[in-house]
Formats: C-alpha cells, sequence, structure tokens
C-alpha cells in the first residue's frame, strides 16, 4: 500500500477513536452535574456553640465581645417589642438590622477565626428562620 | 493604692498634684480591642494610639484622628464611649 494510502486508512481508523476520546471530554458529564443540583443540606443549627465559641474566641477582645453582646441584645428587644406590636417596624427593616450586625460580627472574625466566620456565615438563615417566626423566636 | 500611685520614698510628703494616674502599659492588643469597639458603636475614631486604664473597664482612649474619649463599663453592663 502506498504511504499516502497507508496514512489515509490510519486517519480513517483513528478518526472514529478521536471522536471517542473526544466525545466524553466535550459531553458534560452527568452524575457529577445531578449531584451538585441537588441542594446542600443545610447544617444542623447549634445556637449554645455558636455562642460559645464567639464568647471564647482570641479573634476579639473583651471590651469587643461586650459591645457585640449589647447590640444583639437590643436586636433581641426590638424583635420582642415587634412581636408585642410596640415597635412600628416591618420585618424587612428587622432583617436589615440583622444582615448589618451578622455583617459587623463576620468582619471582626474573618481574619483571625475563620472557620468561626464560616460557622456563622452559613448559620445565618437557619438563624433569620427562628428570629423570624414568633413561635420559635420565644422559645429561644 | 496602686503601685503608680504610692507616693516615692521621701517625696511622699509632696502633695498628690504629683500623683499619676495609673497608666497600662503599651498593649497593642487593648488598643485593638478598644479600636474595634469603637467602630462598633460608630464612634469616629480610626484607630486607638494611646490607651490609658483608669480602673477596671474603664480607659481614657486617644484616636489617630485626635478624637479621645473615656470607654467604660456602666452599671447595666453596656460599654459607653464619652467623648472627651
Amino acid at each position: 500500500m502506498p504511504p499516502s494510502a497507508q496514512a489515509a486508512a490510519t486517519a480513517k481508523r483513528s478518526a472514529p477513536v478521536q471522536a471517542h476520546v473526544v466525545a466524553p471530554v466535550l459531553a458534560p458529564p452527568q452524575a457529577p452535574v445531578q449531584a451538585l443540583a441537588r441542594p446542600q443540606a443545610t447544617p444542623p443549627l447549634d445556637l449554645q456553640s455558636l455562642e460559645a465559641r464567639l464568647k471564647a474566641t482570641q479573634a476579639i477582645g473583651v471590651f469587643t465581645k461586650l459591645t457585640l453582646k449589647n447590640q444583639i441584645d437590643d436586636l433581641l428587644a426590638q424583635f420582642r417589642a415587634y412581636y408585642r406590636g410596640q415597635l412600628k417596624v416591618t420585618l424587612t427593616a428587622l432583617r436589615q438590622s440583622f444582615d448589618r450586625l451578622v455583617l459587623k460580627v463576620l468582619a471582626l472574625l474573618q481574619d483571625a477565626d475563620p472557620p468561626l466566620a464560616m460557622a456563622i456565615e452559613s448559620s445565618r438563615e437557619s438563624i433569620w428562620g427562628i428570629l423570624s417566626n414568633p413561635a420559635k423566636f420565644a422559645a429561644v | 493604692m496602686t503601685l503608680c500611685t504610692r507616693p516615692w520614698g521621701w517625696l511622699g510628703w509632696l502633695p498628690t498634684l504629683f500623683a499619676m494616674p495609673c497608666a497600662a502599659a503599651d498593649d497593642p492588643a487593648l488598643r485593638k480591642d478598644l479600636t474595634s469597639a469603637l467602630a462598633l458603636l460608630g464612634t469616629p475614631c480610626g484607630q486607638v494610639v494611646q490607651a490609658t486604664r483608669q480602673r477596671d473597664n474603664d480607659h481614657l482612649v486617644t484616636c489617630q484622628d485626635g478624637h479621645r474619649y473615656r470607654v467604660f463599663l456602666n452599671e447595666q453592663g453596656r460599654v459607653v464611649a464619652q467623648k472627651r
């Protein structure tokens, strides 16, 4: 067989192989996408543990911890007053206050105690779920 | 009476005019703590450059921007910053 014919035959044989090789690479894998599409399970909220970690963290000093505690207590007092009908604010406004406070906490912790910052960030919606539910809030 | 206010030897007869408040040793951790606390309180400060302890949980603070505050814990357990 002449070399050109040989080369053509080789190319012909390898084309389907190349296609088979290329196709799986180009085709998006199904199983991993399905796994990613499944919603991530929210870790169970452990408020007591978060509180204990916040009290114990070396990332912030005593005055900062006390100031944070004051502001958390103030926010909780706002929620109590809201559920008693004594505070003329919307839940949206309380959400903004909550988000601002969480942001302050994260800003204080993110450099010196990243695991605690991540734990608080990942608990944000669970904590809001408690605060925004009168029955759950009353049980806290 | 603390070491900082105890009369020094034979100078003890001098009036208390010469008694100095007990200044905290230069503590970067304390300055950082007070800087964060003032930032949380929303008071203009920038950075605490000097912190002088007056008594437990009571400090006179000088900020980078020139502001001075008394930062202390009141009877209700609240951190308060009073402008000086």
